[in-house]
């Protein structure tokens, strides 16, 4: 049930676009005690039906850029094979301290975004 | 460099979602917003739309690879469709402020907790 929960919160975040998925990676290794590639399947697969149903409404709202999606998802898909590929072969202890690493430089990143157009 | 910016942008994110399984759509809202002509919001909602074919190859990959986790998968992917709903009435109504903000404190938190495991 608290997966539930978390699979839920965490919906609203990824349809968002806010990372929802990463926070559930979080939860699923460092609270539900999940093996850090179990858990990245699974985080992908809940991805999927949260994806479709966010971008329905997406779409209706007129926010999705097909000209800026098309290429970067022909793209995105060999990289994401070539990468996919190189996880399952790598030590799974220095995949988790990577994503640490890799959180901390974007979430910094984040943090300290100022409006563009500031007031 | 404003024509490569798409294809660099889901690049870079599809490398990330390969290797993480998490992540890539948070590297995509700023390579997006600097790189394209996209508009904040647009940022958001394209992130989500490029992430899911990609997510769908990455998870190929790692089945084939002898990946096991579907049974395990079923409360947070009930859960999960619920919660895209949500975003999807949301992401309208929100200012692209505090979108950025909400991702940077996520991600904070999750790379913190994870490197002090």
């Amino acid at each position: 049930m608290t997966a539930a929960i978390a699979g839920l919160v965490c919906g609203v975040l990824s349809g968002l676009g806010i990372g929802g998925g990463t926070l559930l990676m979080v939860w699923m290794t460092a609270v539900a005690g999940l093996a850090q590639r179990q858990a990245q399947g699974i985080n992908l697969l809940y991805f999927l039906p949260t994806a479709l149903f966010a971008l329905m409404f997406h779409a209706k709202n007129r926010l999705l850029r097909w000209r800026i999606i098309l290429p970067a998802v022909l793209v995105g898909c060999l990289t994401a094979a070539l990468a996919a590929w190189l996880a399952t072969s790598i030590d799974t202890g220095l995949l988790r301290k990577l994503f640490g690493g890799f959180l901390l430089l974007v979430g910094a990143r984040e943090l300290f975004y100022r409006d563009k157009k500031a007031k | 460099m404003r024509k490569w910016g798409a294809w660099i942008a889901g690049a870079l994110a599809g490398a990330v979602n390969g290797l993480f399984g998490a992540g890539g759509g948070m590297l995509l809202v700023p390579l997006l917003t600097r790189l394209t002509d996209a508009e904040e919001k647009e940022a958001f909602a394209c992130s989500v739309c490029i992430i899911l074919p990609l997510s769908l190859v990455s998870l190929l990959v790692y089945y084939l690879q002898g990946g096991e986790f579907l049974s395990q998968s079923v409360p947070y992917l009930i859960g999960g469709a619920i919660g895209g709903i949500g975003a999807g009435v949301l992401l309208k109504k929100i200012k692209a402020k505090w979108l950025h903000r909400a991702l940077g404190v996520f991600i904070l938190w999750g790379g913190v907790r994870l490197l002090m495991t």
